[in-house]
Protein backbone atom coordinates (compact mmCIF):
# COMPACT_ATOMS: atom_id res chain seq x y z
CA UNK A 1 0.00 0.00 0.00
CA UNK A 2 1.22 3.44 -0.93
CA UNK A 3 1.18 6.50 1.02
CA UNK A 4 1.61 9.41 -0.63
CA UNK A 5 3.12 12.84 1.71
CA UNK A 6 1.27 15.04 -1.00
CA UNK A 7 -2.70 13.24 -0.51
CA UNK A 8 -1.84 13.50 3.67
CA UNK A 9 -0.53 16.73 3.62
CA UNK A 10 -3.93 18.14 1.42
CA UNK A 11 -6.06 15.55 4.05
CA UNK A 12 -4.29 17.26 6.78
CA UNK A 13 -4.78 21.09 5.57
CA UNK A 14 -8.51 20.05 4.91
CA UNK A 15 -9.00 18.64 8.57
CA UNK A 16 -7.63 21.10 9.95
CA UNK A 17 -10.18 23.60 8.24
CA UNK A 18 -12.93 21.36 9.78
CA UNK A 19 -11.50 20.83 13.26
CA UNK A 20 -13.58 24.11 14.13
CA UNK A 21 -16.80 22.42 13.46
CA UNK A 22 -15.40 20.00 15.72
CA UNK A 23 -13.77 21.41 18.72
CA UNK A 24 -17.15 24.17 18.86
CA UNK A 25 -19.35 20.93 19.32
CA UNK A 26 -17.34 19.37 21.52
CA UNK A 27 -16.77 22.32 23.77
CA UNK A 28 -20.48 23.08 23.59
CA UNK A 29 -21.70 19.86 24.11
CA UNK A 30 -19.20 19.63 27.37
CA UNK A 31 -20.41 22.87 28.98
CA UNK A 32 -23.93 22.27 28.52
CA UNK A 33 -23.84 18.42 29.68
CA UNK A 34 -21.74 19.88 32.39
CA UNK A 35 -24.00 22.31 33.60
CA UNK A 36 -27.32 19.78 33.07
CA UNK A 37 -24.96 16.65 35.02
CA UNK A 38 -24.85 19.08 38.00
CA UNK A 39 -28.43 19.75 38.08
CA UNK A 40 -28.89 16.11 37.85
CA UNK A 41 -26.26 15.17 40.14
CA UNK A 42 -27.49 17.51 42.86
CA UNK A 43 -30.83 16.88 42.47
CA UNK A 44 -30.18 12.92 42.86
CA UNK A 45 -27.50 14.01 46.13
CA UNK A 46 -30.17 15.83 47.81
CA UNK A 47 -33.11 13.25 46.95
CA UNK A 48 -35.69 15.57 45.66
CA UNK A 49 -38.68 13.72 45.13
CA UNK A 50 -40.10 12.34 41.83
CA UNK A 51 -37.46 14.18 40.10
CA UNK A 52 -34.81 12.41 41.78
CA UNK A 53 -36.63 8.75 41.28
CA UNK A 54 -37.53 10.19 37.02
CA UNK A 55 -33.44 10.81 36.45
CA UNK A 56 -32.51 7.78 38.37
CA UNK A 57 -34.31 5.73 36.23
CA UNK A 58 -33.56 7.99 33.20
CA UNK A 59 -29.88 7.79 32.96
CA UNK A 60 -29.33 3.97 34.07
CA UNK A 61 -31.40 3.45 31.13
CA UNK A 62 -29.99 6.00 28.68
CA UNK A 63 -26.36 4.70 29.76
CA UNK A 64 -26.80 1.42 28.14
CA UNK A 65 -27.82 3.27 24.80
CA UNK A 66 -24.90 3.28 22.07
CA UNK A 67 -24.46 6.86 20.59
CA UNK A 68 -24.58 5.60 17.19
CA UNK A 69 -27.84 4.15 17.68
CA UNK A 70 -29.08 7.14 19.56
CA UNK A 71 -27.97 9.28 16.31
CA UNK A 72 -29.27 7.48 13.88
CA UNK A 73 -32.90 6.76 15.81
CA UNK A 74 -32.73 10.86 16.20
CA UNK A 75 -32.01 11.66 12.83
CA UNK A 76 -35.00 9.23 11.27
CA UNK A 77 -37.32 10.88 13.68
CA UNK A 78 -36.26 14.13 13.23
CA UNK A 79 -36.37 13.15 9.21
CA UNK A 80 -40.13 11.73 9.32
CA UNK A 81 -41.52 14.24 11.63
CA UNK A 82 -39.95 17.35 10.82
CA UNK A 83 -42.24 18.14 8.47
CA UNK A 84 -45.66 18.19 10.41
CA UNK A 85 -43.95 19.59 13.20
CA UNK A 86 -42.83 22.25 11.75
CA UNK A 87 -46.78 22.81 10.25
CA UNK A 88 -48.27 22.48 13.75
CA UNK A 89 -45.89 25.70 14.80
CA UNK A 90 -45.70 27.44 11.58
CA UNK A 91 -42.17 27.32 11.13
CA UNK A 92 -41.46 28.03 7.40
CA UNK A 93 -37.94 26.88 7.32
CA UNK A 94 -37.84 23.26 5.04
CA UNK A 95 -35.84 20.94 6.35
CA UNK A 96 -32.95 21.29 3.77
CA UNK A 97 -32.32 24.24 5.74
CA UNK A 98 -31.93 22.52 9.00
CA UNK A 99 -27.96 21.99 9.78
CA UNK A 100 -28.13 18.65 11.13
CA UNK A 101 -25.55 19.53 13.42
CA UNK A 102 -28.35 20.14 16.13
CA UNK A 103 -29.22 16.22 15.80
CA UNK A 104 -25.47 16.10 16.51
CA UNK A 105 -25.56 18.21 19.98
CA UNK A 106 -29.16 16.64 20.81
CA UNK A 107 -28.15 13.37 20.95
CA UNK A 108 -24.26 13.92 22.26
CA UNK A 109 -25.58 16.56 25.47
CA UNK A 110 -27.99 13.99 26.49
CA UNK A 111 -25.82 11.03 26.54
CA UNK A 112 -22.51 13.26 28.00
CA UNK A 113 -25.10 14.56 30.60
CA UNK A 114 -26.07 10.83 31.83
CA UNK A 115 -22.56 10.28 32.29
CA UNK A 116 -21.42 13.43 33.42
CA UNK A 117 -24.29 13.39 36.31
CA UNK A 118 -23.03 9.68 37.34
CA UNK A 119 -19.68 11.45 37.29
CA UNK A 120 -20.70 14.34 39.87
CA UNK A 121 -22.50 11.67 42.15
CA UNK A 122 -19.89 10.33 42.90
CA UNK A 123 -17.54 13.61 43.91
CA UNK A 124 -20.30 14.41 45.96
CA UNK A 125 -19.57 11.47 48.03
CA UNK A 126 -16.26 12.21 48.42
CA UNK A 127 -17.20 15.31 50.60
CA UNK A 128 -17.47 14.85 54.22
CA UNK A 129 -20.50 15.68 55.58
CA UNK A 130 -19.31 18.14 58.34
CA UNK A 131 -17.97 20.10 55.51
CA UNK A 132 -21.80 20.83 54.75
CA UNK A 133 -22.50 21.11 58.30
CA UNK A 134 -19.85 23.82 58.75
CA UNK A 135 -20.99 25.82 55.89
CA UNK A 136 -24.72 25.60 57.62
CA UNK A 137 -23.08 26.43 60.76
CA UNK A 138 -21.65 30.08 60.38
CA UNK A 139 -25.47 30.87 58.73
CA UNK A 140 -24.83 30.31 54.69
CA UNK A 141 -27.64 28.50 53.00
CA UNK A 142 -28.19 25.83 51.40
CA UNK A 143 -27.46 26.93 48.07
CA UNK A 144 -24.32 28.72 49.40
CA UNK A 145 -22.74 25.89 50.74
CA UNK A 146 -23.14 24.29 47.89
CA UNK A 147 -21.52 27.02 45.44
CA UNK A 148 -19.02 28.03 48.19
CA UNK A 149 -18.07 25.28 49.95
CA UNK A 150 -19.12 22.06 48.26
CA UNK A 151 -18.56 22.31 44.76
CA UNK A 152 -15.42 23.92 44.64
CA UNK A 153 -14.15 20.61 46.85
CA UNK A 154 -15.41 18.72 44.16
CA UNK A 155 -13.89 19.77 41.33
CA UNK A 156 -10.33 18.62 42.06
CA UNK A 157 -12.13 15.30 42.57
CA UNK A 158 -13.73 15.82 39.49
CA UNK A 159 -10.80 16.71 37.16
CA UNK A 160 -9.66 13.04 36.04
CA UNK A 161 -13.09 12.14 35.41
CA UNK A 162 -13.69 15.01 33.18
CA UNK A 163 -10.87 14.89 31.48
CA UNK A 164 -11.69 11.48 30.23
CA UNK A 165 -15.08 12.36 29.87
CA UNK A 166 -13.89 15.28 27.44
CA UNK A 167 -11.88 13.20 25.56
CA UNK A 168 -14.62 10.78 24.92
CA UNK A 169 -16.74 13.26 24.17
CA UNK A 170 -14.25 14.44 21.34
CA UNK A 171 -13.64 10.98 19.78
CA UNK A 172 -17.69 10.64 20.06
CA UNK A 173 -18.09 13.32 18.22
CA UNK A 174 -16.86 12.36 14.80
CA UNK A 175 -20.46 9.92 14.83
CA UNK A 176 -22.09 12.98 13.29
CA UNK A 177 -20.55 12.00 10.15
CA UNK A 178 -23.12 9.48 10.40
CA UNK A 179 -25.61 11.90 9.53
CA UNK A 180 -23.91 14.24 7.34
CA UNK A 181 -22.31 16.81 9.29
CA UNK A 182 -18.70 18.03 7.81
CA UNK A 183 -16.13 17.47 10.36
CA UNK A 184 -12.50 16.47 10.79
CA UNK A 185 -13.00 13.09 9.37
CA UNK A 186 -15.08 14.03 6.59
CA UNK A 187 -12.92 17.03 5.85
CA UNK A 188 -9.82 14.99 5.85
CA UNK A 189 -11.24 12.66 3.67
CA UNK A 190 -12.47 15.30 1.11
CA UNK A 191 -9.01 15.16 -0.65
CA UNK A 192 -9.22 11.21 -0.65
CA UNK A 193 -12.24 11.25 -2.53
CA UNK A 194 -10.40 12.63 -5.18
CA UNK A 195 -7.28 10.15 -5.27
CA UNK A 196 -8.95 6.99 -4.32
CA UNK A 197 -6.29 6.63 -1.67
CA UNK A 198 -7.80 6.61 1.76
CA UNK A 199 -5.66 5.98 4.36
CA UNK A 200 -3.77 9.66 4.27
CA UNK A 201 -6.93 10.50 4.67
CA UNK A 202 -7.55 8.54 7.74
CA UNK A 203 -3.70 8.93 9.59
CA UNK A 204 -4.55 13.04 8.50
CA UNK A 205 -8.07 12.58 11.17
CA UNK A 206 -6.03 10.60 13.67
CA UNK A 207 -3.36 13.09 13.92
CA UNK A 208 -5.74 15.92 14.41
CA UNK A 209 -7.85 14.42 17.09
CA UNK A 210 -4.59 13.74 18.34
CA UNK A 211 -3.26 17.04 18.40
CA UNK A 212 -6.73 18.28 20.16
CA UNK A 213 -6.95 15.02 22.88
CA UNK A 214 -2.99 16.21 23.76
CA UNK A 215 -4.15 19.90 23.91
CA UNK A 216 -7.13 19.09 26.81
CA UNK A 217 -4.70 16.56 28.54
CA UNK A 218 -2.29 19.62 28.89
CA UNK A 219 -5.11 21.81 29.90
CA UNK A 220 -6.15 19.13 32.31
CA UNK A 221 -2.84 18.71 33.66
CA UNK A 222 -2.57 22.54 34.77
CA UNK A 223 -5.83 22.68 35.84
CA UNK A 224 -5.52 19.91 38.11
CA UNK A 225 -2.29 21.53 39.65
CA UNK A 226 -3.96 24.92 40.13
CA UNK A 227 -7.04 23.29 41.98
CA UNK A 228 -5.34 20.62 43.93
CA UNK A 229 -3.37 22.21 45.85
CA UNK A 230 -4.78 21.92 48.99
CA UNK A 231 -5.05 18.08 48.30
CA UNK A 232 -1.57 18.14 47.69
CA UNK A 233 -0.55 19.16 50.49
CA UNK A 234 -2.43 16.63 52.16
CA UNK A 235 -0.90 13.64 50.08
CA UNK A 236 2.26 14.84 50.21
CA UNK A 237 3.20 14.75 54.13
CA UNK B 1 -31.04 33.52 77.28
CA UNK B 2 -31.50 30.09 75.97
CA UNK B 3 -34.58 27.62 76.95
CA UNK B 4 -35.31 24.44 75.88
CA UNK B 5 -38.27 22.84 76.92
CA UNK B 6 -39.79 19.27 76.60
CA UNK B 7 -37.15 18.92 73.65
CA UNK B 8 -37.90 14.92 72.00
CA UNK B 9 -36.05 13.81 69.10
CA UNK B 10 -36.03 10.10 67.82
CA UNK B 11 -34.05 8.42 64.86
CA UNK B 12 -36.39 5.61 63.48
CA UNK B 13 -37.92 3.78 66.83
CA UNK B 14 -34.85 4.77 69.00
CA UNK B 15 -36.12 7.43 71.16
CA UNK B 16 -32.28 10.21 71.62
CA UNK B 17 -33.89 12.75 73.59
CA UNK B 18 -36.89 11.91 75.94
CA UNK B 19 -38.61 15.31 77.03
CA UNK B 20 -35.41 17.58 77.84
CA UNK B 21 -35.72 21.18 79.34
CA UNK B 22 -32.31 22.88 79.89
CA UNK B 23 -31.94 27.02 80.80
CA UNK B 24 -28.53 28.49 79.93
CA UNK B 25 -28.48 32.33 81.48
CA UNK B 26 -26.29 34.60 79.26
CA UNK B 27 -22.47 35.10 79.85
CA UNK B 28 -23.11 31.41 81.36
CA UNK B 29 -20.60 28.64 80.73
CA UNK B 30 -23.03 25.33 80.66
CA UNK B 31 -20.73 21.47 80.98
CA UNK B 32 -23.09 18.19 79.35
CA UNK B 33 -21.82 15.39 80.49
CA UNK B 34 -22.84 11.78 79.79
CA UNK B 35 -22.21 8.83 78.50
CA UNK B 36 -21.95 7.80 74.83
CA UNK B 37 -25.46 7.61 73.56
CA UNK B 38 -26.91 10.01 76.55
CA UNK B 39 -28.23 12.10 74.02
CA UNK B 40 -26.37 15.03 74.59
CA UNK B 41 -24.73 15.39 71.28
CA UNK B 42 -28.23 14.81 69.22
CA UNK B 43 -29.52 18.28 72.10
CA UNK B 44 -26.42 20.43 71.12
CA UNK B 45 -27.41 19.51 67.74
CA UNK B 46 -30.72 20.56 67.73
CA UNK B 47 -30.28 24.10 69.05
CA UNK B 48 -29.00 25.09 65.25
CA UNK B 49 -30.83 22.69 63.41
CA UNK B 50 -27.82 20.31 62.23
CA UNK B 51 -30.07 17.99 64.06
CA UNK B 52 -34.20 18.71 63.90
CA UNK B 53 -35.59 17.86 67.04
CA UNK B 54 -39.42 16.39 66.36
CA UNK B 55 -41.23 18.82 69.26
CA UNK B 56 -40.41 21.14 72.08
CA UNK B 57 -40.05 24.63 72.10
CA UNK B 58 -37.04 27.17 72.20
CA UNK B 59 -36.92 30.44 73.63
CA UNK B 60 -33.49 32.53 72.71
CA UNK B 61 -33.37 35.91 73.43
CA UNK B 62 -36.84 37.04 72.72
CA UNK B 63 -37.52 34.37 70.54
CA UNK B 64 -39.67 31.48 70.35
CA UNK B 65 -39.46 28.48 68.00
CA UNK B 66 -41.37 25.48 68.41
CA UNK B 67 -39.20 22.77 67.14
CA UNK B 68 -42.53 20.58 65.41
CA UNK B 69 -43.15 24.52 63.30
CA UNK B 70 -39.74 25.48 62.69
CA UNK B 71 -38.83 27.03 59.31
CA UNK B 72 -36.33 28.32 57.05
CA UNK B 73 -36.30 31.64 59.06
CA UNK B 74 -36.08 30.40 62.08
CA UNK B 75 -33.26 28.17 60.97
CA UNK B 76 -31.02 30.83 59.67
CA UNK B 77 -31.85 32.74 62.38
CA UNK B 78 -30.61 30.43 64.76
CA UNK B 79 -27.54 29.55 63.02
CA UNK B 80 -26.71 33.05 62.59
CA UNK B 81 -26.86 33.57 66.24
CA UNK B 82 -25.19 30.94 67.30
CA UNK B 83 -21.48 29.35 66.42
CA UNK B 84 -20.51 25.48 66.32
CA UNK B 85 -17.20 23.65 66.98
CA UNK B 86 -17.25 20.63 65.21
CA UNK B 87 -15.68 17.08 67.37
CA UNK B 88 -14.03 16.63 64.01
CA UNK B 89 -12.93 20.64 63.22
CA UNK B 90 -15.02 21.07 59.90
CA UNK B 91 -12.68 23.37 58.55
CA UNK B 92 -13.12 24.32 54.54
CA UNK B 93 -10.61 21.87 53.05
CA UNK B 94 -10.21 24.24 49.71
CA UNK B 95 -9.76 27.59 52.55
CA UNK B 96 -6.40 28.88 54.16
CA UNK B 97 -6.76 29.49 57.84
CA UNK B 98 -7.53 33.02 57.24
CA UNK B 99 -10.51 32.19 54.38
CA UNK B 100 -12.01 29.91 56.95
CA UNK B 101 -12.43 32.52 59.16
CA UNK B 102 -13.29 35.23 56.65
CA UNK B 103 -16.03 33.20 55.01
CA UNK B 104 -18.37 33.60 57.28
CA UNK B 105 -17.88 37.39 57.70
CA UNK B 106 -18.25 38.42 53.99
CA UNK B 107 -20.76 35.64 52.81
CA UNK B 108 -23.26 35.67 55.38
CA UNK B 109 -22.97 39.12 57.67
CA UNK B 110 -21.88 40.98 54.19
CA UNK B 111 -18.76 42.85 55.52
CA UNK B 112 -16.27 44.62 53.10
CA UNK B 113 -12.84 42.01 52.54
CA UNK B 114 -10.54 44.67 54.37
CA UNK B 115 -13.15 44.69 57.22
CA UNK B 116 -13.08 40.94 57.69
CA UNK B 117 -9.90 40.63 57.02
CA UNK B 118 -8.90 42.60 60.38
CA UNK B 119 -11.53 40.75 62.59
CA UNK B 120 -9.97 37.55 61.47
CA UNK B 121 -6.77 38.20 61.97
CA UNK B 122 -7.69 39.66 65.40
CA UNK B 123 -9.46 36.64 66.73
CA UNK B 124 -6.41 34.21 65.02
CA UNK B 125 -3.80 36.27 66.92
CA UNK B 126 -6.22 35.59 70.32
CA UNK B 127 -6.09 31.50 69.40
CA UNK B 128 -2.24 31.87 68.31
CA UNK B 129 -2.96 30.91 65.05
CA UNK B 130 -2.11 33.82 62.39
CA UNK B 131 1.64 33.06 61.68
CA UNK B 132 -0.32 29.78 60.04
CA UNK B 133 -2.71 32.43 58.10
CA UNK B 134 -1.92 31.41 54.76
CA UNK B 135 -1.60 27.27 55.75
CA UNK B 136 -4.38 25.13 54.45
CA UNK B 137 -6.46 22.34 57.60
CA UNK B 138 -4.16 19.78 56.04
CA UNK B 139 -0.69 21.04 56.85
CA UNK B 140 -1.75 21.34 60.30
CA UNK B 141 -2.16 19.34 63.53
CA UNK B 142 -5.52 18.31 64.97
CA UNK B 143 -4.81 20.98 67.89
CA UNK B 144 -4.07 23.74 65.62
CA UNK B 145 -7.39 23.08 63.57
CA UNK B 146 -9.44 23.41 66.54
CA UNK B 147 -8.15 25.91 67.21
CA UNK B 148 -8.55 27.92 63.79
CA UNK B 149 -12.34 26.32 64.13
CA UNK B 150 -13.13 27.94 66.88
CA UNK B 151 -11.74 31.19 65.60
CA UNK B 152 -14.51 30.76 63.42
CA UNK B 153 -17.15 30.38 65.64
CA UNK B 154 -15.95 33.22 67.52
CA UNK B 155 -15.26 35.53 64.61
CA UNK B 156 -18.63 35.69 63.40
CA UNK B 157 -19.64 37.00 67.33
CA UNK B 158 -22.34 34.89 67.74
CA UNK B 159 -24.39 35.36 71.49
CA UNK B 160 -23.74 31.45 71.96
CA UNK B 161 -21.16 29.04 71.22
CA UNK B 162 -22.10 25.17 71.08
CA UNK B 163 -18.90 22.70 71.53
CA UNK B 164 -19.69 19.59 70.45
CA UNK B 165 -16.77 17.31 72.44
CA UNK B 166 -13.82 19.92 70.72
CA UNK B 167 -10.81 18.00 72.08
CA UNK B 168 -12.31 14.24 71.70
CA UNK B 169 -10.97 13.84 68.39
CA UNK B 170 -6.98 15.14 69.65
CA UNK B 171 -3.96 13.80 70.35
CA UNK B 172 -3.64 13.74 74.51
CA UNK B 173 -0.87 16.32 74.35
CA UNK B 174 -2.96 18.81 71.99
CA UNK B 175 -5.98 18.77 74.52
CA UNK B 176 -4.27 21.51 76.90
CA UNK B 177 -4.03 23.86 74.24
CA UNK B 178 -7.17 23.56 72.91
CA UNK B 179 -8.81 24.11 76.22
CA UNK B 180 -6.57 26.43 76.87
CA UNK B 181 -7.92 28.30 74.12
CA UNK B 182 -11.90 27.60 75.07
CA UNK B 183 -10.99 28.87 78.42
CA UNK B 184 -9.95 32.10 77.02
CA UNK B 185 -13.02 32.37 75.28
CA UNK B 186 -14.99 31.57 78.00
CA UNK B 187 -13.56 34.44 79.78
CA UNK B 188 -14.84 36.94 77.23
CA UNK B 189 -18.54 36.12 78.96
CA UNK B 190 -19.53 34.95 76.10
CA UNK B 191 -22.56 32.19 76.61
CA UNK B 192 -21.40 28.76 76.04
CA UNK B 193 -23.06 25.19 76.09
CA UNK B 194 -19.93 22.83 76.01
CA UNK B 195 -20.36 18.70 75.52
CA UNK B 196 -17.31 17.14 77.04
CA UNK B 197 -15.49 14.45 79.23
CA UNK B 198 -12.78 16.54 79.87
CA UNK B 199 -13.62 16.51 83.89
CA UNK B 200 -11.05 19.29 85.45
CA UNK B 201 -11.66 21.60 82.29
CA UNK B 202 -15.98 21.53 83.15
CA UNK B 203 -14.50 22.01 87.34
CA UNK B 204 -12.63 25.39 85.95
CA UNK B 205 -14.34 26.61 83.32
CA UNK B 206 -17.97 25.53 83.99
CA UNK B 207 -20.57 27.58 86.00
CA UNK B 208 -23.02 24.71 85.98
CA UNK B 209 -22.96 21.07 84.74
CA UNK B 210 -26.01 18.92 83.39
CA UNK B 211 -25.93 15.09 83.63
CA UNK B 212 -27.55 13.34 80.81
CA UNK B 213 -28.18 10.06 80.35
CA UNK B 214 -30.67 7.89 78.12
CA UNK B 215 -32.18 10.86 76.44
CA UNK B 216 -32.99 12.94 79.85
CA UNK B 217 -31.20 15.26 82.32
CA UNK B 218 -30.35 13.30 85.33
CA UNK B 219 -29.35 16.39 87.18
CA UNK B 220 -27.63 19.52 87.07
CA UNK B 221 -25.69 21.79 89.52
CA UNK B 222 -22.32 23.60 90.32
CA UNK B 223 -19.47 21.24 89.10
CA UNK B 224 -18.18 20.42 92.71
CA UNK B 225 -21.41 19.74 93.51
CA UNK B 226 -21.79 17.08 90.66
CA UNK B 227 -18.19 15.95 90.55
CA UNK B 228 -18.19 15.38 94.54
CA UNK B 229 -21.95 15.04 95.77
CA UNK B 230 -23.97 13.35 93.39
CA UNK B 231 -27.39 12.96 94.35
CA UNK B 232 -28.30 10.44 91.72
CA UNK B 233 -26.83 6.84 91.68
CA UNK B 234 -26.06 6.98 87.96
CA UNK B 235 -24.12 10.46 87.90
CA UNK B 236 -22.23 8.17 90.24
CA UNK B 237 -21.81 5.69 88.84
CA UNK B 238 -20.87 6.82 85.57
CA UNK B 239 -18.35 9.09 87.31
CA UNK B 240 -16.41 6.96 89.35
CA UNK B 241 -15.54 5.58 85.35
CA UNK B 242 -13.70 8.79 84.10
CA UNK B 243 -12.98 10.20 87.35
CA UNK B 244 -9.44 8.52 88.47
CA UNK B 245 -9.94 7.56 92.17
CA UNK B 246 -6.55 9.76 93.00
CA UNK B 247 -6.72 12.18 89.96
CA UNK B 248 -5.88 14.84 91.92
CA UNK B 249 -2.75 14.09 93.25
CA UNK B 250 -0.56 14.59 90.17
Amino acid sequence: MSFSMQNFYDSFKSALLYAPVTIKLTAITFIVSLIFGAVIATIRNYRIPVLSQFFAFFVTVYLGLPTMVALLIYNLLFMTLYADVANAFHISVPISDVNPIIIGYFTLIIGTTCSISESIRGAFRGIEKVQYEAGYSIGMGRFKTLTRIIFPQMIPILLPGMQNSLIGLLKASNLVSAISVVEIMTGALLPSLLYYSYLEGYVAAALVYWIIGAAIEILAHFAEKRCGKYLKIATES
Amino acid sequence: MIELTGVKKAFGKQEVLKDVSIKVNDGEVVVILGPSGSGKTTLLRSINFLEKADSGIMKFGDKEINFKKAGKKDILYMRRHTGFVFQNYGLFAHKTVLQNVMEGLVQVQKKSKAEAQKIAEDVLEKVGMLEKKDSYPSQLSGGQQQRVGIARAVALSPELILFDEPTSALDPELVGETLEVIKKVAQTGITMIVVTHEMSFAEDVADRVIFMDGGVVVEEGKPGEIFYKPKEERTRQFLSRIIPQDAYVI
